[in-house]
């Protein structure tokens, strides 16, 4: 049975709307600050427009975070570092999705969801969504043989063929996780090599039903009312296939979630926020962490790494006056 | 063995403490032929013990016939939430994973006054001239699902015009071939409208409102019917 989860109400009932740090986003970068902030006894909001648990909640099983030698599921990792976080008194509230932040006087009101909140200082961790690669067929089948969940969606392709587009980490694992029900799973990747993992890709080389095409990009989706295909296109000779699959996952990249920073802060071009080596943004009092940085490693102890220095530096920050920023 | 830990049982002792009515729920099981019912089971007796406000009744549909008739019930698991009078919003499969918050939140529309959509989902419910039938089909492992699971068994609770059924689709594969799911969620109203993926309250109801309006026979996907009106 899938483990039980239990959400946290949202804020009205508490009713508080006044805090030091107000945290934007409840994946792992966003429960490690507030495991911080909380801890040094400052009061804390944590904002999450959805349940807690960011990313991790759509993968399997996590191998690579310490302490868990044999591994341990997404979920749980997270129910974990959530159950931390409350324990310090962190104010979490669930399903209140950040439209905008401002800032008044030496305030910063962080708002949505018909909800107002206000800090002295702000940690945005709101991480990022998988990006749609927009190839004729993506949009159309979505919900009818694309997806971007395999634990999700994984157990209606039972004994069928699939492919999975991207062959990074997140990819390469959720292929393994797919093989627990599919029959055949093809990998498409546009690099000439792999960036996964190798022991990953050294498992998924050993196992049954796999196929790699490297160096090749995707260029359709097709199907009449469900997917029943793609076209890919080999990068080198230009020479193009169909493969006959009745699911994609997509795995090919993610955009950050920053819509509600824009003019705020300072982000680049593709849109992540940018910080010096405090997790400072341009702006004053607003912090930032895990995915949604400029950044290149983006892993569960990286954003956890993010956190605590995030966490740290507004502390700091409140702590020095708002003199620094 | 406790499916829930101290602290979660915690919470949702708070979050039941909420109910200004008794709930009972119907929890429609058997013995054989039912992998899952033994996991139904267990959640709901858990959960029983959270509240006095609620009442667990285990049927078995075989024996309880006229329940299960009055229910319409035609499969286990199937778990109906009901304050008495209202019990159109109901589980088929079990709720584990992300749907037990989608339980959770369900008993406690159902057990308190105050309806948690907003304004303009009330004036459209208010104006329904149809019968609404919802069937949102999820996954317990889906962390979309839960959204769209909770706003229409909300919509079913604040309006006499519409049921919900939220759907297990790996527990009943036969539903799931019957109305095409490949993804999780999949919400299909009147067995003709349908759309993938976690709609927000507003343009859900602001689609359903397009859809019905033009009161056609023909399948409409309201992402689609969305998208139309942004290209305007
Ligand atoms: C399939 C898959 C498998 C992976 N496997 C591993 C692995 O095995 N090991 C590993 O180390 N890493 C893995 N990763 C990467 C890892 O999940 C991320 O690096 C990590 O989750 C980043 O954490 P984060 O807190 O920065 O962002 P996220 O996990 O993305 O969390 C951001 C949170 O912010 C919320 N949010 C966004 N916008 C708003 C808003 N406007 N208002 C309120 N809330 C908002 C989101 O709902 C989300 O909960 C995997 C990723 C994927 C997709």
């Amino acid at each position: 049975m899938s483990r039980l989860f239990v959400p946290d109400p949202p804020g009205e009932e508490t009713g508080s709307t006044e805090a030091d740090v107000v945290i934007v986003g409840g994946g792992p970068a966003g429960l490690t600050a507030a495991i911080y902030t909380s801890r040094e006894t400052l009061g804390t909001i944590l904002l999450e427009q959805r349940q807690c648990g960011g990313l991790p909640l759509t993968t399997d099983i996590v191998e690579n975070y310490p302490g868990f030698p044999e591994g341990i599921t997404g979920s749980d990792l997270v129910a974990r570092m959530k159950d931390q976080a409350s324990r310090f008194g962190t104010e979490i509230v669930e399903f209140g999705e950040v439209e905008r932040t401002d800032r008044e006087n030496d305030r910063i009101v962080v708002a949505g969801s018909g909800r107002e909140y206000q800090a002295g200082a702000v940690v945005v961790a709101s991480g990022s969504v998988p990006k749609k690669l927009d190839v004729p067929g993506e949009e159309e089948f979505v919900g009818k043989g694309v997806s971007y969940c395999a634990v999700c969606d994984g157990p209606f392709y039972k004994d069928r063929d699939v492919a999975v587009i991207g062959c990074g980490n997140s990819g390469l694992q959720e292929g393994m996780f797919l093989l627990d029900y599919v029959r055949s799973v093809t990998f498409v990747e546009f690099l000439p090599e792999m960036t996964g993992a190798k022991i990953l890709q050294d498992r998924l080389r050993k196992r049954e039903g796999t196929t790699f095409l490297l160096n090749h990009a995707l260029t359709a989706i097709e199907g009449e009312d469900f997917v029943e295909s793609i076209t890919v296109r080999d990068r080198e000779t230009g020479e193009e296939r169909k493969v006959e699959v009745s699911g994609v996952f997509i795995y090919a990249g993610f955009q950050p979630n920053t819509a509600f920073l824009q003019g705020v802060a300072e982000l680049s071009s593709d849109g992540y926020v940018r910080t010096d080596e405090e997790m400072r943004t341009s702006a004053p009092g607003i912090f930032a962490a895990g995915d949604v940085r400029v950044k290149k490693i983006r892993q569960i102890t990286t954003a956890c790494s993010d956190g605590t220095i995030a966490a740290l530096s507004a502390s700091e920050y409140l702590r020095d006056g708002r003199s620094k920023g | 063995m406790a499916l829930l830990s101290e602290r979660d049982a915690q919470v949702v002792r708070e979050q039941l403490s909420q109910l200004q009515k008794k709930i009972e729920i119907r929890a429609y099981l058997q013995k054989i032929n039912c992998d899952s019912c033994p996991d139904a089971e267990a959640i709901l007796k858990e959960l029983s013990g959270l509240s006095d406000m609620l009442e667990v009744r285990l049927l078995n549909p075989q024996i309880e016939g006229e329940e299960a008739e009055a229910d319409s019930v035609d499969r286990v698991p199937t778990i109906v939430v009901s304050d008495g009078e209202n019990s159109r919003a109901r589980f088929i499969g079990t709720p584990s994973g992300y749907e037990f918050s989608s339980l959770l939140a369900t008993i406690i529309e159902t057990g308190t006054e105050k309806t948690s959509l907003n304004e303009k989902s009330a004036d459209f419910l208010g104006g329904l001239e149809d019968d609404l039938d919802i069937k949102v089909f999820v996954t317990p492992n889906c962390p979309y699902c839960p959204g769209s699971a909770v706003l229409a068994h909300r919509m079913a609770i604040a309006s006499p015009r519409v049921t919900s059924e939220v759907i297990e689709a790996n527990e009943f594969m036969d539903l799931s071939g019957k109305y095409e799911v490949r993804g999780v969620p999949r919400t299909v109203v009147n067995d003709r409208i349908f759309v993938e993926g976690a709609l927000p309250e507003d343009q859900m109801i602001e689609a359903l409102d397009k859809a019905l309006a033009e009161g056609s026979e023909e399948q409409v996907n309201l992402m689609e019917l969305l998208q139309a009106d942004q290209g305007e």
